[in-house]
């Protein structure tokens, strides 16, 4: 089993609005999986695919290496915290968790405490209802509750949408330790790319419904560091004279525009190099970006193709 | 599914509308005693000798007529509308049903575990009802006798069966519509008789149509059949028809509310 969350081509379609289109994701044992999309991107509706809410209309899954359908009998070590923790307002935490707990078919109350503990919810709590309840302690309370099955793979979804600064890295801590003390695979979304680059060792950019990008966190450092953009007459013999030259960490974007991670200061060389052989340098220029920026390029790059599709 | 029916009975004991309709009961146990004791032992000398007991159908109070005045009751239908539809709709109002229903591998167990344990809950509680008005009958009215207790388990039966049936009915009205309002008008509707109206031109119209049918629409909507069943009176046929009517829309409803939980997306 290379990965232990895969999707192939999943859709999901309300009518003729097509919320999730032909996705696929790949997400690996003991990774932490960072999915992000603007609000609509289709983030909660393909988590609640995953998580058995709702069914597929076109596509399928696999989760620990079984299908969709055999899936079924392993959800018990899913925990899944959709949108806003559902919560009974009325009640405790600790009841909240026994409930699941029950259905669990578990009966150990320490364990469920232990949990509350664990995600800062202390006996300072204990007597109090839900409803008192802050807007992090009953995210924190939402990651217990998904914790209550033992569960290997966690599907968090916008964990930490509304928190304050402090609660946001509350969050992003528990979930990095919970991920390394327990060993548990986690997928979560956000729209916020700077906070998931702290935890996320993979990421999956999610814009109208579709996959358009999905990359490891050393690539997104590499894109996001500082490299020469290049803009040559011809890419195809460019690249073959800066390979020529012992350059090796490059990539070619769009056919047209050539990104060098290396050697930085050789950008007159280069052009030098490139002139030489007949090729015109358009455009040069040493660049770096911060990961909004990237995000918001990838995304607007989207929205180009699509103003290009319709026309 | 034994674990989802503790986990329900868990959440119902923990629930404040439970004990608020609970309570409820025990209040409407406490006016059925009092218009009893005003009919039957008129300790205000507010009627004719025998007069209470004529509007009342019997002279004495035994453990029948207490089932039959409790369970037999447009009030205690409302109680157990209201309190099957906040049940049953408290999971998904809550978003609880998010962190439970994905890990179950079949969604359809929630919803008939959801409404076996509304079942066991609306029982605790005409239970409750059944031994406050029983008590109070016994200790304070002079006009009470046990009477005949297979009469008694008969009425019961019957009535016990109907209750069930409109449990059935208010879940799945309350699973169609996935909101308490929907629920409870649903349920309003059918526990007021403002069905009857529609039940009354349906037999009009079908005995215009055909003149002296052996049978009348209304004679199988199951609100009708509840309402003027004769639970202490009825004969074996009367019984068996009503028994069928009974099965027919608890199978309806529950698979019903099953078949919505399973096709449906959790929102």
């Amino acid at each position: 089993m290379e990965y232990l969350l895969e999707t192939d081509n999943i859709t999901k379609r309300y009518g003729k609005i097509t919320a999730v289109d032909h996705v696929n994701i790949h997400l690996k044992k003991g990774e932490i999986y960072g999915l992000i999309g603007r609000n609509g991107a289709g983030k909660t509706t393909l988590l609640k695919m995953l998580a058995g809410l709702a069914k597929p209309s076109e596509g399928s899954y696999s989760i620990f290496g079984e299908s969709e359908k055999e899936t079924a009998r392993l959800r018990d070590r899913i925990g899944v915290l959709i949108e806003s923790p559902g919560l009974y307002p009325n009640m405790t935490a600790f009841e909240n968790m026994k409930i699941k707990s029950l259905m669990l078919g578990m009966n150990d109350d320490s364990f469920l405490k232990e949990l509350l503990t664990d995600v800062g919810l202390d006996s300072r709590t204990e007597k109090l209802k839900v409803k008192q309840f802050s807007l992090g302690m009953k995210q924190r309370l939402g990651i217990a509750m998904t914790l209550v099955g033992h569960p290997d793979l966690l599907l968090l979804d916008e964990p930490i949408n509304g928190l304050d600064p402090q609660g946001i890295v509350e969050i992003r801590e528990l979930i990095a330790r919970l991920s390394k003390e327990r060993n548990i695979t986690i997928l979560i979304s956000s729209h916020i790319l700077e906070e998931l680059s702290k935890i996320s060792t993979r990421y999956g950019i999610l814009h109208n419904g579709q996959m358009i990008d999905e990359f490891t966190h050393s690539e997104l450092l590499k894109r996001c560091s500082e490299r020469i953009e290049l803009r040559p007459s011809d890419a195809t013999k460019a690249v073959t004279v800066i390979e020529k030259m012992g350059i090796t960490e490059y990539k070619v974007l769009d056919k047209s525009v050539i990104q060098i991670f290396e050697r930085l200061e050789d950008s007159g060389e280069i052009v030098l190099e490139l002139a030489k052989n007949n090729i015109k340098t358009l455009g040069i220029a040493v660049k770096n970006e911060a990961l909004e920026d990237y995000y918001l390029s990838l995304t607007g790059g989207a929205n180009k193709r699509e103003e290009n599709g319709k026309e | 599914m034994f674990n989802l029916i503790k986990m329900n009975l868990y959440r119902m004991r923990h629930a404040v509308s439970t004990w608020v309709i609970a309570i409820v009961t025990i209040v409407f146990a406490f006016m059925q005693f009092g218009s009893l004791k005003l009919l039957l032992d008129d300790p205000f000398h507010m009627f004719d000798a025998g007069e209470g007991a004529e509007m009342l159908g019997f002279s004495t109070v035994g453990g029948e007529h207490i089932i039959t005045t409790l369970l037999h009751n447009s009030n205690i239908l409302i109680i157990a509308a209201v309190f099957v539809v906040l049940f049953a709709n408290a999971e998904h109002k809550s978003g609880f049903d998010k962190n439970l229903i994905g890990i179950t591998n079949h969604k359809w167990k929630h919803a008939l575990a959801r409404w076996i344990s509304a079942v066991i809950g609306m029982t605790c509680i005409l239970a409750i009802g059944f031994v406050v008005l029983f008590g109070l009958c016994a200790l304070f009215m002079n006009s009470f006798s046990f009477g005949s207790a297979a009469a008694m388990l008969k009425s019961a039966g019957f009535l016990y069966l109907g209750m069930v049936t409109f449990s059935a009915i208010f879940f799945f009205f309350t699973t169609l519509f996935k909101s308490s309002a929907g629920g409870i008008v649903a349920s309003l509707v059918i526990s007021l008789g403002i069905l009857n109206l529609i039940e009354q031109l349906l037999d009009l119209a079908v005995n215009k149509i055909f003149s002296h049918p052996a049978y009348v629409p209304s004679d199988f909507f199951f609100d009708n059949a509840y309402m003027t069943f004769d639970a202490s009176g009825a004969g074996m046929k009367a019984g068996l028809v009503f028994v069928a009517i009974c099965l027919v829309y608890l199978a309806l409803s529950v698979g019903g509310s099953m078949l919505l939980q399973q096709k449906r997306d959790v929102r």
